[in-house]
C-alpha cells in the first residue's frame, strides 16, 4: 500500500473528527436508552397532551437514578478486576 | 477543480477531508433518524394499540400523536 497517497495532516484530521463523532454517538445512544428506560417506567397509562407532575417527577428522578446505577456498577466492575 | 477531488502535497486526488467528514455526518444523522424513528413507532405502538383491530380507531389515531409529542418531549 502506498502510504504517501495518505496526507498526513488529513488523516490526522479525519482521526480526530472520527474520535469526536464517537463521542457523539455514544452521548447519543446513552440518552436514547435512558429515555427508553425512563418512559417504560414512568409513562405508565395512556400518554396525554402533556406530563402529569408525577410523571415529569418520575422522569427526572429516574434519568437521574439511572446513572447513579451505571456509575455504581461501573465502580464494582473495576474494584472486581483488582 | 470539483469539490470531490483535493490538491494534497502529494499530488493524489480523491475526496479532500471536508467532503468525507460531511458524508459521514450526513449518514450519521440519517442512522440516528431511522433509529429515533423506529422507537417511536416501537413504544407507541406498544402504548397506544393494546388490541389491534381491523383499522386504527380515532382515539388510537390520537394516543399516537400525543404519544410521539410526548416521547420528543421526554427525549429532550
Amino acid at each position: 500500500m502506498d502510504n504517501a497517497s495518505l496526507d498526513s495532516p488529513a488523516t490526522a484530521e479525519l482521526q480526530s473528527f472520527l474520535e469526536q463523532e464517537k463521542q457523539r454517538a455514544m452521548l447519543n445512544e446513552l440518552v436514547a436508552k435512558l429515555t427508553d428506560v425512563c418512559w417504560d417506567k414512568c409513562i405508565t397509562g395512556s400518554p396525554g397532551s402533556k406530563f402529569s407532575s408525577s410523571e415529569s417527577t418520575c422522569l427526572t428522578n429516574c434519568a437521574q437514578r439511572f446513572l447513579e446505577t451505571s456509575a455504581l456498577i461501573l465502580r464494582r466492575f473495576q474494584s472486581m478486576q483488582q | 477543480m470539483d469539490p470531490y477531488s483535493s490538491s494534497s502535497q502529494s499530488g493524489r486526488s480523491g475526496p479532500s477531508p471536508e467532503v468525507l467528514m460531511d458524508q459521514v455526518k450526513q449518514q450519521l444523522a440519517q442512522a440516528y433518524a431511522e433509529e429515533f424513528f423506529g422507537t417511536l413507532r416501537e413504544k407507541c405502538f406498544a402504548k397506544c394499540v393494546t388490541k389491534p383491530g381491523t383499522s386504527l380507531s380515532g382515539s388510537e389515531s390520537s394516543c399516537i400523536s400525543r404519544c410521539v409529542e410526548r416521547y420528543i418531549e421526554a427525549t429532550a
